[in-house]
């Protein structure tokens, strides 16, 4: 796996997340509020709203994450630290998902630690 | 550069626009004195039902652009650009420009399907990359 087979499988564990959220939804607020235009506030509780945190933080996590990886990529400067330090993000951001799902806490932070410090790592190796 | 680049700035533009025809409406119907303020507070005036969806339509895009991002960046630079991932770009770009419109104006199942063609078109895009 290469930094950006990596950014794509990442990629595509985020769709999974938003896929995870919806189906929660679906079953929580029901498909006819969903496909509608939601003008009235409905919120989810339990694991479907420990899901769409998740999410969000996934969200900040990736925009992060891509352009590290991209700017690696675009100078030539991907080595083996580079490629060590994006697979313990993938496999933190794998873990931190059931881990934040399940509610398990302290190690959704110490999860969520090493995937933001192997972001940090990539930012230096680019610099 | 590739269809999927030229695709992901024009994707950016769509963004720029939802943004332009969100913020003006807002802006009239919250009242220019508290947008410009901190927002501590919530507004005191209700934003119409167009504008708000409007508001969710263009988060939504952030979303979907950071992933469509992804997807077209990781395509180009490993040079795996095929008629079949220019045209999945496409589809994604025809998808986010109906479903500002389609949530504007509450298509209901519509708006749903407009988003899963372009979720879907970014899945597809992303497979590609991988393998």
């Amino acid at each position: 796996m290469t930094e950006t087979t990596i950014l794509a499988a990442y990629g595509l564990l985020v769709l999974l997340t938003i896929l995870l959220q919806v189906l929660g939804g679906m079953q929580q607020l029901s498909l006819g509020y969903l496909i509608s235009s939601r003008d009235e506030t409905r919120t989810v509780s339990g694991m479907t709203a420990r899901i769409e945190r998740a999410l969000a933080n996934s969200i900040t996590a990736m925009a992060l994450f891509a352009p590290a990886i991209l700017i690696l990529v675009v100078l030539d400067r991907t080595s083996s630290a580079s490629l060590l330090a994006a697979q313990v993000f993938l496999i933190a951001r794998i873990v931190y998902l059931p881990v934040y799902a399940f509610g398990i806490p302290a190690v959704r932070t110490l999860v969520w630690l090493a995937g933001f410090a192997a972001t940090a790592i990539l930012y230096f190796l680019a610099l | 550069m590739g269809p999927e680049l030229t695709v992901l700035i024009l994707a950016a533009l769509v963004q720029v626009v939802t943004f332009v025809i969100y913020a003006i409406p807002a802006n009239l119907e919250l009242g220019a004195g508290y947008t410009l303020s901190a927002r501590d507070r919530a507004p005191t005036r209700q934003m119409s039902d167009r504008t708000a969806r409007l508001g969710r339509a263009m988060n939504n895009m952030f979303e979907a652009l950071i992933l469509f991002g992804i997807a077209s960046l990781a395509i180009q630079t490993t040079d795996q650009s095929t008629t079949y991932t220019a045209l999945l770009a496409w589809v994604f770009m025809a998808a986010r420009i109906a479903y500002v419109p389609a949530y504007a104006y509450g298509l209901r199942p519509g708006r749903s399907i407009i988003w899963a063609v372009g979720f879907g078109a970014t899945v597809l895009m992303l497979i590609a990359a991988l393998f």
